[in-house]
Order: C-alpha cells, then sequence, then structure tokens
C-alpha cells in the first residue's frame, strides 16, 4: 500500500471515496482534451509532451557521454558528434529547461496559487501548447532529416552560410517555440496582476507566484530579440539578404551580442520558476514561514532585471571590446547576490524548522548544495582572467549542468513529487521515490564533478575526441558512469509515477499539510478550481511554531495527523479503535 | 465622452461577453488591454533589434549607406506613411464605433482600414518592383547596374538593402496580417457575433495592434527614406 | 441598437472612454503636419550630421507619442498599461547597450586589428591577412607596451 510518507504516524490517503468530478474525470473524449482551456489540462499536456522531450535530448546525452568515453572518437565521427551535442542542446534547452517548470507547474498551479478559476487568457494557453508542438516537430523534423551540427548557439558565419539545410528547419522551430514562450509569459503576467483572489495583495502571496511573474516579465522581454536574430539567420540563408555577413562588411560578433542577450536571461526563465519551487519546498517541508520573505521576492525581481545586464560574460573571448567585458563581468557578480540571498534565506529558514525529510525536500535539500555549487563556478566563468583560461572547456559544461540539472531539473523533480497528488489525486511509493532522490544526487556528482576538474585541465567543449591528452579518459569515464546511474535515476521516476496513476493510494486535499490555496481545494481539483473563491486574510507561509509544535504532540497522542480531513480523521480514529 | 456605471460591474456575470474566468467586465477588459500591450511590448523588442542592426552599421557606413538610400523613392514612402496614418485615423474611429455599438460605423471605418492597408501594400509592390529592376536586391546580381548604387561602395549597399528588405518586409507581412485579421473582424461585425457586438474589446484589441503597425513605419520612414547627409 | 455606450463603472478609473471624433481627426491632422515638418527636416541642414539625425529621431518620437497616447487610447488607460508602455520603450534603450561594445572597441589598440580601416572597422577579421608582424612583437593580439 503506498502511502506518503513512511512515518506510521502520518497518512494521507483520502478515506472519502472519489465521487466527485474533478479536472481530469469531467470528459474523457479526445477532443476535450485537445480543446480544452483548463489551465490544469494543458499543464498535464505539456507534462506529457516536455517528459518525451527531455527522453529523446537524454539519449543524446548518453550518446555524447558513451563515445567520450574514449580518447580518439570511436563509435562516433566528428560530424555526427556535432549534430548530436546540437541535438541535445536544442532539444534540452528550447524543448525541455525553458517549458518544463514554467509550462508544466506554473501552469497548473498559478490560478489555484492566487484564487483564480483559471488563467486570464485560456484559449491562449491553449495556443501556447499548440505552438509548443508544432516547433518541438519542426525541430524534431530537421533532427530527423539530419541534425545541424552549429551547435544550440548557432554562431554566425556558420549557420548562416555553411552549416546543411537543415539550420532553417530547426530555426524555424525554435522561432515558433519562442512564441509558445512568449504568450506562456502574457498570460503569467496578466494573471498575476488581475486574477487574484480578494485579499490576496502582492505580500500574500506564494514565493512561487513571485518567482513566475519574475519569469514572465524575462519571456516577455528577452524572446522577441533571440526571435528575430534567428529570423535574420533564416533571411541570411533563404532570401539572401546579408546581415551577419562579414564579406560585405557585416559583423558577425553582432549575432553572439543579440543572441546571447536573450539566451542568457533565458537561463533565467529556466531557474527563477525553479527558486519558486524550491521556496515552497522548503517552507512546507521545515514547517517554517519563510526567512526574509520579501527579500525573495524582490531577490527574483532584481535577478529578471540584472539578468538582461550580463550577455556580454558569453563573449569575452569574442573580440567583444575589453572595456565592456569589465563592465559585463562586475554585472556578473551583482546578479550572483540575489541568488546568493535566495540561497541564505533557505538555509535560514532551516533552522529550526520541523523538519520532514520526505521526496519532495531531499530534491530541495540537493537543490540548495547544488545550485551553490554551480553559482560559484559561474563567478569563475564571470571573473575575465579565469574565464579566457577556463571558457570553451568542460569547466562551462560542467558549471551550467550543475545550476541547470542540480538546479532547475531537480527543482522539476521535488516539485513533480510535491504536487503529483494535487495534479493527479495520487500518492507515488515514497520510499522507491527517497531512494531514488538520494541516487539523482549520486549520479548528479558523479556525473558532473568529474567534468570541472578535466575542463580545468583543458579539455576543450564540443571535441569529441582527446587523443592528445589521454590522462582525461579516467574522468570521462568516472562522468560516463555517472550519467548512466543519472539515467537510471530518470527513469525510474517515470515509470513509479506512471504506475502511481493506477495503483497509487488516492490522495486527500492535502496529503503533506501544507499551506496554500492549492491545498484547500480537492485532489484533483474541479475543472473550476475552487468551488467558491477564497477570500484570503494573512500570509500563506502562516506556519506558527507555537501551534504546529501543540499540532505534532496531539497528532502523536492520538496517532491521527491533524491536518487530514475530518472524515479522514474519523475514519482514522475508527481504524484506532478496532 | 460618458464613463456610464454599467450594470454588470459587480460579479454577477450576467453579461453574455463575460468570460468564465473573469468576475465582471472591467476584469476582463482590463486584462485584455494589458494583456494586448504586454504583446505590443514584445513585438517593440522583436522590431527594436532590427533597428539595433540599422544603428550599428549605419553609423560604420554613413557615406555609403546614404548613397545607397538615394535609390528609395521619397514621394511613395510619404503617399505610404499618409496612408497609414489615415488609416490609424480610421481604426480609431471604428474602435469609437465599437463602444456606440454602431455596426455600420464600425464596417465602413474598417473597409476604408482595409483600403489603406491595400494601397500601402500595392506601393510597396511597386516600389520592391523597381529595385528588383534596378538589381538592388542583395545576392549574385546585385550591382550589376551601378549607376543604381549611386555610388556607394557595393558591399556597404548590399548590407543596406538587406536590411530594407528585412525590416521592410517584415513590417509589411505585419500589415498583411493586420489586413487578414481586420477581415475576419468585419465578417464577425457583418454577421452581428455577439463577440463584437456585445463587447467592444476585440474591435479594441486590432486597433492597438493596427496601431503598432503604424508606429513602425513612423520610425522606419525617416530611417530608410530621410537619411541626412553625413 | 443601444445608444449608450459600452463602459464600465467610472469609479474604477473608466479607461474605456469613447473618444470624440474631434480628438482623433485632430490627431491625425496634427500628425500629418508632423510627417511634413520631418520631411522638410530631413532637407535642411542642422550643420552637424549628429544634430540631424537628432532632430529626425525627435520628430518621430513625438509622432509616436502622440500616436500611443492618444489613438492607442494610453491617455485613458489603466495605471498598469502606461507602466507598461514606458516601460517597453525604456527597455528597447538598454537593448541599445550593446553598442557599447562597438564604441569602445577602439580604446584597446591591437596590432592588426585597427578600427580606422578601409572595410569599416568592426568586423572581428583582421584588416591584413596574413597579419604583418613587427620584430619586436611578442605573438598576435600584444598590447604594445611603451
Amino acid at each position: 500500500m503506498s502511502a506518503i510518507p513512511a512515518d506510521p504516524n502520518v497518512t494521507a490517503v483520502s478515506a472519502t471515496p472519489r465521487t466527485e468530478t474533478n479536472y481530469l474525470n469531467a470528459d474523457w473524449s479526445i477532443k476535450s482534451w485537445l480543446l480544452t482551456g483548463d489551465h490544469k489540462r494543458i499543464a498535464i499536456l505539456y507534462l506529457v509532451s516536455v517528459s518525451f522531450f527531455f527522453f529523446l535530448g537524454s539519449i543524446a546525452a548518453g550518446l555524447i557521454r558513451y563515445e567520450l568515453t574514449a580518447p580518439a572518437g570511436f563509435i562516433l565521427e566528428s560530424e555526427t558528434y556535432n549534430k548530436v551535442f546540437s541535438a541535445h542542446g536544442i532539444i534540452m534547452v528550447f524543448l525541455f529547461l525553458i517549458v518544463a517548470i514554467p509550462a508544466i507547474l506554473g501552469n497548473f498551479l498559478l490560478p489555484l496559487m492566487i484564487g483564480a478559476r483559471d488563467m486570464a487568457f485560456p484559449r491562449l494557453n491553449l495556443l501556447s501548447w499548440y505552438l509548443f508542438m508544432i516547433g518541438g516537430a519542426c525541430i524534431m523534423g530537421g533532427m530527423i532529416n539530419g541534425g545541424v551540427d552549429s551547435g544550440w548557439t548557432f554562431y554566425v558565419p556558420y549557420s548562416s552560410m555553411y552549416a546543411n539545410s537543415n539550420v532553417t528547419m530547426v530555426l524555424t522551430g525554435i522561432f515558433i517555440a519562442g512564441f509558445s514562450s512568449i504568450t506562456t509569459g502574457i498570460n503569467f503576467i496578466v494573471t498575476t496582476h488581475k486574477m487574484r483572489a480578494p485579499g490576496m495583495t502582492w505580500f500574500r502571496l506564494p514565493l512561487m507566484v513571485w518567482a513566475l511573474y519574475a519569469t514572465g516579465v524575462v519571456i516577455i522581454l528577452g524572446t522577441p530579440v533571440v526571435a528575430v536574430t534567428l529570423l535574420c539567420i533564416i533571411f541570411e540563408r533563404v532570401f539572401h539578404l546579408p546581415i551577419f555577413s562579414a564579406e560585405l562588411g557585416g559583423d558577425p560578433v553582432l549575432f553572439q551580442h543579440l543572441f546571447w542577450f536573450y539566451s542568457h536571461p533565458a537561463v533565467y526563465i529556466m531557474i527563477l520558476p525553479a527558486f519558486g519551487v524550491q521556496s515552497e519546498l522548503i517552507a512546507n517541508f521545515a514547517r517554517k514561514r519563510v526567512f526574509g520573505y520579501h527579500l525573495i521576492a524582490f531577490s527574483s525581481l532584481a535577478i529578471a532585471g540584472l539578468g538582461f545586464l550580463v550577455w556580454g560574460h558569453h563573449m569575452f573571448i569574442s573580440s567583444e571590446s575589453m572595456y565592456q567585458g569589465v563592465v559585463f563581468s562586475l554585472i556578473s557578480f551583482l546578479v550572483a547576490i540575489p541568488s546568493a540571498i535566495k540561497v541564505f534565506n533557505w538555509t535560514a529558514t532551516l533552522y529550526k524548522g520541523n523538519i520532514r525529510l520526505q521526496t519532495p525536500m531531499i530534491y530541495a535539500l540537493g537543490f540548495i548544495g547544488l545550485f551553490t555549487i554551480g553559482g560559484l563556478t559561474g563567478l569563475f566563468l564571470g571573473c575575465l582572467g579565469t574565464d579566457v583560461h577556463l571558457t570553451n572547456t568542460y569547466f562551462i559544461v560542467a558549471h551550467f549542468h550543475y545550476v541547470m540539472v542540480g538546479g532547475a531539473v531537480t527543482a522539476f523533480l521535488g516539485g513533480l513529487h510535491y504536487w503529483w497528488p494535487k495534479m493527479t489525486g495520487r500518492l507515488y511509493p515514497e520510499s522507491i521515490a527517497k531512494w531514488n532522490a538520494v541516487l539523482v544526487f549520486i549520479g548528479f556528482n558523479l556525473t558532473f564533478f568529474p567534468q570541472f576538474i578535466v575542463g580545468f585541465m583543458g579539455m576543450p567543449r564540443r571535441y569529441h575526441y582527446y587523443y592528445f591528452a589521454p590522462e582525461f579518459q579516467p574522468y570521462h569515464i568516472m562522468s560516463t558512469l555517472g550519467s548512466s546511474v543519472l539515467a537510471l535515476s530518470f527513469i525510474i521516476p517515470g515509470l513509479y509515477l506512471t504506475r502511481s496513476l493506477s495503483k497509487g493510494a488516492k490522495a486527500s486535499a492535502n496529503p503533506w499539510g501544507a499551506h496554500g490555496l492549492e491545498w484547500e481545494t480537492s485532489s484533483p481539483p474541479p475543472t473550476s478550481n475552487f468551488d467558491q473563491i477564497p477570500v484570503v486574510l494573512d500570509e500563506v507561509y502562516d506556519f506558527d511554531p507555537v501551534t504546529e509544535h501543540e499540532q505534532d504532540k496531539a497528532a502523536q497522542a492520538l496517532e491521527v495527523p491533524s491536518y487530514l480531513s475530518n472524515e479522514a480523521k474519523s475514519a482514522e480514529s475508527e481504524k484506532e479503535k478496532r | 465622452m460618458a464613463a456610464i456605471a454599467s450594470d454588470h460591474g459587480h460579479g454577477h456575470g450576467h453579461d453574455e461577453a463575460l468570460h468564465h474566468q473573469f468576475e465582471n467586465m472591467e476584469q476582463q477588459n482590463d486584462s485584455y488591454i494589458v494583456g494586448m500591450w504586454t504583446f505590443l511590448v514584445t513585438e517593440v523588442m522583436f522590431f527594436g533589434a532590427l533597428f539595433l542592426i540599422y544603428t550599428l552599421y549605419r553609423s560604420m557606413y554613413q557615406m555609403d549607406w546614404y548613397l545607397a538610400h538615394e535609390a528609395l523613392n521619397v514621394q511613395m514612402g510619404m503617399v505610404n506613411t499618409f496612408v497609414l496614418l489615415f488609416s490609424s485615423f480610421t481604426v480609431a474611429m471604428a474602435v469609437r464605433y465599437a463602444q456606440l455599438q454602431k455596426k455600420w460605423g464600425v464596417l465602413s471605418m474598417l473597409a476604408i482600414t482595409q483600403v489603406c492597408a491595400g494601397a500601402f501594400m500595392v506601393v510597396k509592390y511597386f516600389e520592391y518592383q523597381e529595385k528588383f529592376g534596378h538589381h538592388l536586391y542583395p545576392g549574385p546580381g546585385f550591382g550589376s547596374h551601378p549607376e543604381y548604387l549611386h555610388g556607394a561602395t557595393p558591399n556597404f549597399a548590399q548590407l543596406y538593402f538587406g536590411l530594407y528588405f528585412g525590416m521592410t518586409g517584415l513590417h509589411g507581412l505585419h500589415v498583411l496580417v493586420g489586413m487578414i485579421v481586420i477581415g475576419y473582424l468585419m465578417a464577425k461585425w457583418w454577421r452581428n457575433s455577439p463577440m463584437v457586438t456585445k463587447d467592444y474589446i476585440p474591435t479594441e484589441l486590432v486597433g492597438l495592434y493596427w496601431h503598432f503597425v503604424d508606429l513602425v513605419w513612423i520610425f522606419l520612414f525617416p530611417l530608410m527614406y530621410l537619411m541626412p547627409k553625413p | 441598437m443601444a445608444s449608450t455606450p459600452l463602459s464600465s463603472d467610472s469609479k474604477h478609473g473608466g479607461h474605456s472612454h469613447v473618444q470624440p471624433v474631434w480628438l482623433l481627426f485632430g490627431n491625425m491632422l496634427w500628425l500629418m503636419i508632423l510627417l511634413m515638418v520631418t520631411w522638410w527636416a530631413s532637407t535642411f541642414d542642422f550643420g552637424n550630421v549628429v544634430i540631424n539625425n537628432v532632430v529626425a529621431m525627435l520628430i518621430a518620437t513625438i509622432k509616436a507619442v502622440f500616436v500611443i497616447w492618444i489613438f492607442m487610447g494610453v491617455m485613458h488607460a489603466s495605471k498598469l498599461a502606461k507602466i507598461w508602455v514606458v516601460a517597453g520603450f525604456g527597455f528597447l534603450f538598454l537593448m541599445f547597450g550593446i553598442l557599447g561594445d562597438y564604441a569602445t572597441r577602439q580604446f584597446e589598440p591591437v596590432s592588426g586589428w585597427e578600427t580606422n580601416v578601409p572595410n569599416g572597422g568592426a568586423s572581428s577579421f583582421p584588416r591584413q591577412w596574413p597579419p604583418q608582424k613587427k620584430p619586436e612583437q611578442v605573438g598576435e593580439n600584444f598590447r604594445p607596451r611603451g
């Protein structure tokens, strides 16, 4: 019998039979799913499609790691290897990371967390998913047709003049997926401004909402720039309009400026929602108000703002002016400050908290450590002097995987597990999940920590051979072993989460005893989210340590957890009496 | 200019134009306007990047670009600007009629807007035709008739025309999309669809888009056609 | 046909004002006048190439402000919409910070990569190929000392 958590004092199982209609069983037809305006269904659509793309991207990653176990290329030729890492980058960045937490968890949770019935623009939301699918199909079409070997960064003049013909198709796909992102951002911003429940002032919002709002702002301001820049490459390739062509006097570095003007804020699109998830997990599993709520909220906005001022740190060795490089380096150090504020605040939240080490919490704690490492190594790269040595090596690869996988993917998994009962109405098997979370942590570190070392020693990135330095091989082998463990730890949740859909215990409205408007409605929620729009009287993290302690003591006395619904409590007491 | 208190502004949602996720019409209207402006901000950044590229290259090749721009027909550009400004007025009038729920006012104003947009596209067609005829489209045949380059270095002139066709082409595409959307709106009004007759917001949103298209042209015209001599 | 305009409660800002015809028509006439001014300013040399361009962009900006304020109804719009307009265009100027790279490149002279050369100078392709090495230089991209 799968119950969360394994602790015998607590159960989260719904005692009432599932008779009410919820958003999942309201209508079973395909049409109702494909033409839905319900933000929760759209989130599920995204979940399925994003998981599929993640799987494809992982296969590419596996190929890369396998190829790198030998100093000379042994299963892939140079050009094929280039296509494989480009595919890995494009799929993971544009079809997974940019989309995963905002479009899945964000779409599902934002209206619930603010007490609204739906997003501001439900049909636009659906359009967003269709654009994502069309963009994804174009990208995959380009991949199937032979792929691109320009890297996910598409630097000119290679991508505009010399690369193979699939560039146009893949860029079209990215362009369309960009518009999917933009429509999601529009929805987030307008919904947060306009659809909050009565009494839900800005500073009573859950920090996840602040994070999603900041993400929306970044999406709106940044994505169009990369859209038009990639469009310029299409202009160059298809319409012969020279824009970055060096022979005619154009400047290829201008492409890099415009590309990174988006792509750096893009990484904040990937990490800000992860920060939001993290705040929710830490608060609810330490059963304590988040330390420094205002600071975390404002730091989300600060990251969104400052994140637009640091793009040049990707171009330190691209012949950009050294004086600008100094400015970018300085601001890169400044942008680390809001992120550090968050990490300190989460850690302070843990202090004297009533920590419950359930699966989402393990992911959240892992996030703190892994993101800190990733962030700090980012500072080494933001420093001009060291960047000259470290750039274009595996140090960079390790850095961004620490923040992206150790950060964003870990938070995504943690959030997925945390809100899984809410989204599906089912509980997943806690013991397997807990061990798997530890496995993710182990596999991840085994994969990417050796890459720091080998990158520092000089292993270039995007090279499929290193016969000039065979001493790198042990590190690569360690990294590949780690990636096998990591792959396993990603497959296992796929299996048990899917299995829980049919075999998992049914969840009560609030199996975690968490605070937040999304937990005030049933699991899964009805299509209209709430029977009655709630009126908010206090901030969301209103954990009171005294009350928590008394509730815990009372629960232990009765052997019935205090946060079960009344029917469940009486059912439990009945069970105890028998 | 009355702002009359409506009888459906207080959460009962009996207004048939009120969508289910909103509590009252004011929230709905506000949301749509803010949402549209958010979209227009993305369009500002979209065209803005192209203006950035233009600024950079023009500052680098001022004389060549000045000479190359002389191939453009200022009169045609002026006609296009007049036409777009006038169409902005007519679409604002259409929004006004939509607020007053005057169907034939809306339809006539939108029809004039369509005519203006069509005129813009026609003039643009003739302009492009002239450029192609003079071998001013970037590519292998560029500059084969050097007299049309007016003395500009062919390489840098290609950059100018690359941006010219890119930016005016993209703008023309937006005009076309606008024409399609206005056509769709007209069809809705023609059929008395309550989506537009009971709710002026769709017309207002289309109007906002159209004004934005005009805004881009207001900047594009002096930059492309009216360069001062360096 | 209803004669009452569709509008919402005036207590909440009354943003759906029906704009009077004279305002819209007058705005259009004013914009046409500004258009003629634009054309005239382009033919008139203010002496300095910078001033010429500044004047042209200034007139275009004034036209844009009138379109946004009156035609697009920002005059009557909610505070949030106004903030978005300012933020959107303001943010655009932030992006123009990219030009800072090009403006500051010549501060650091590197042999073979000078900027005042016939081909324009902002391209990252070295001017002389192969780059001419002076005997006392120690490798490429080395800033000469003294």
